[in-house]
């Protein structure tokens, strides 16, 4: 069953569109939202919330609609806003606690929880004193274990990142990753920032100017192309030389030659070859992986052709 | 140096436990904000400063009741310097000061934290987290103008000569004190929220709400004076006055039906309370 579909979701603001007849289904797992800054992330996540009404369409989580069944779907859902949201006057005990009782858990319980879930977010003795004196990073836990802490079944965390340097990122990171692979708990995490969806994530969504442009499993995006980098320890230039004269199509690229390898294994060979007439160490001999940017950049080229 | 990168490392040793229990649901969520709200109206579960005025003020709306007791038991007989009628009247500018001071707190801070969105996205619904807001402050209203009165019956029963002659006779203003504490507690507190859920300043939503208790007063005056004896009907202290004399059957010195004076609290109340929700239907978060 998928944890979030939509059909024909649009959000207009007197001016803007920021989310445009979007059709998405979204399975359960660790699912990357990415987007530019204005690409509708944030909008569709409200709207999942039920936190903005959609100007037309319909969208529906854990199979509950968004808008109309939200008291029932809010004591299985955890949000994390990207913005500021904790009362700096309050000890992290204390608010946790009270945020687990609204999502509708008993007292005791929510206590139980609350120390749990401070627990696998990493705060200790700091948690029994007022937010207003934690760093970034401490923040960020205390908004992630709210979203937690009630157990839900599906966590939207906008852009938790937002913010932190980059060991906080590292950690905040390996956090959400191990939220959704060990806790079981689904996950729909935003993100401008391709290197972290395609650390944490197994699909990715990418939706731009409110509308869905991919939706597939980030493997597809990353995997092995059909480039080698050769990386040899002198001689680069007289290595391309070489190389193209062989009949392979051969780019210096810095201190790598990019060999495309068409047309079987063959390259491999006239490389070693290359390199052993040239008496050179051949350092690096490694068949390049896609990266999500480039998909980012043909999307972003894509719109530019339209447009 | 905090040391969070080894901390970070070693809670991975522990295992997630997922919750099998109840789930409450909406009407505990409800719960749970009325009860946080009515704790933070007194500055409970908040540092020390945030009780020092909710406190004042408390003791302040005591002195009449205090002051009258004293002066009963000195002279050894029953005095009836402080009438229950009365009390709201001496004591409004306190219930206003105190609305000024509390509804800001209630309305105005998780909008300031904006917190909204947690709770929108809980098991709460943006109009019961209006209505235990003002729950809240309505009951936290109650307090004030309850205890008093509450003080002043037992206080009298005692310093009387005859306490249960006087029970039976005073029992009958029971009722009476309970629908007049609500009356007032109700306009104050709708008033002041309809105001500071406006905004998230504090100065700001203080400002507005001791500026239309005073200012209605004050207009309230010169329109009785100048327009017509109707002009008094703009002031909320007059007209909270007038209706708890009509509650009370009580003797006044108003020129106008006290029954008008309390349709127009019952009126102001209803607008105040529909403004609030309409806000919180609307309220980004």
């Amino acid at each position: 069953m998928a944890i979030v579909a939509t059909s024909g979701l649009t959000k207009r603001y007197p001016g803007a569109t920021a989310l445009d007849s979007l059709d998405l289904e979204i399975k359960p797992g660790i699912v990357g939202l990415v987007g530019a800054n204005g690409a509708g992330k944030s909008t569709l996540l409200k709207i999942l919330l039920g936190l903005l009404e959609p100007t037309s369409g319909s969208a529906s989580v854990l199979g509950f609609d968004a808008l109309n069944e939200r008291a029932e779907l809010h004591q299985f859902v955890g949000y994390m806003p990207e913005h500021d949201c904790l009362p700096l006057d309050m000890t992290a005990t204390e608010f946790v606690a009270h945020m687990a009782q609204v999502s509708g858990l008993p007292r005791s319980a929510a206590r139980e929880r609350t120390a749990e879930t401070l627990r696998h977010v990493g705060l200790f003795e700091e948690r029994y004193r007022e937010m207003r004196g934690y760093s970034t990073g401490m923040k960020q836990r205390v908004k992630l274990a709210q979203a937690l802490v009630h157990d839900p079944k599906v966590m939207l965390l906008d852009e938790p990142t937002n913010g932190l340097d980059p060991a906080g990122r590292d950690d905040m990171l390996d956090l959400v990753r191990r939220i959704g692979v060990d806790f079981g708990i689904s996950i729909i995490m935003s993100s401008h920032l391709l290197n972290e969806i395609e650390r944490v994530c197994d699909h990715l969504v990418l939706i731009d100017a409110g509308r869905l442009v991919q939706s597939a499993a980030v493997a597809t995006f990353t995997g092995e192309t059909g480039v080698l980098a050769v990386e040899v320890d002198d001689g680069v230039d007289e290595l391309e030389r070489r190389l193209t004269g062989s009949g392979l199509r051969a780019a210096r690229q810095g201190r790598l030659v990019m060999v495309a390898l068409e047309g079987g294994t063959g390259a491999y060979d006239l490389i070693r070859d290359a390199a052993a007439e040239m008496e050179v160490g051949l350092v690096k001999l490694q068949q390049r992986r896609q990266s999500l940017e480039d998909l980012f950049r043909q999307g972003e080229d894509g719109n530019d052709n339209g447009a | 140096m905090t040391t969070e990168p080894e901390r970070a490392g070693s809670i991975y040793d522990l295992g997630y436990r997922s919750y099998g229990g109840t789930r409450l649901g909406r009407r505990h969520a409800v719960r749970t904000v009325y009860v946080e709200s009515l704790r933070s109206a007194f500055g409970l579960g908040r540092r020390a400063s945030s009780k020092v005025i909710p406190v004042i003020l408390l003791v302040i709306v005591l002195l009449p009741a205090a002051v009258h007791l004293g002066i009963a038991a000195a002279s050894r007989q029953q005095m009836d310097i402080v009438k229950p009628e009365d009390y709201s009247s001496f004591v409004e500018v306190i219930l206003a000061l105190f609305v000024a001071a509390q509804a800001p707190e209630l309305a105005g801070r998780d909008q300031r934290n904006r917190t909204l969105s947690l709770y929108f996205s809980r098991a709460i619904e943006r109009r019961d987290y209006a209505l235990a807001k003002l729950g809240a402050l309505v009951s936290a209203m109650l307090v004030l103008t309850l205890v008093p009165q509450a003080v002043l019956f037992v206080g009298n029963a005692f310093t009387t000569n005859d306490a249960l002659e006087y029970l039976r006779e005073d029992a009958a203003n029971v009722p009476r004190v309970l629908a007049s504490s609500v009356l007032v507690s109700g306009l104050c507190a709708s008033v002041a929220l309809a105001i500071a859920s406006r905004t998230p300043r504090r100065a700001y939503a203080t400002g507005g709400i001791i500026a239309i208790f005073v200012g209605s007063a004050a207009i309230g005056g010169i329109l009785d004076a100048t327009v017509g004896r109707y002009g008094i009907m703009v002031s909320l202290f007059d007209l909270m006055t007038g209706a708890t004399y009509w509650i009370f059957s009580a003797e006044h010195e108003y020129e106008v039906a006290t029954e008008l004076m309390f349709a127009a609290v019952v009126g102001v109340t209803a607008i105040s309370v529909g403004l609030i929700l309409r806000r919180y239907e609307r309220i980004p978060a």
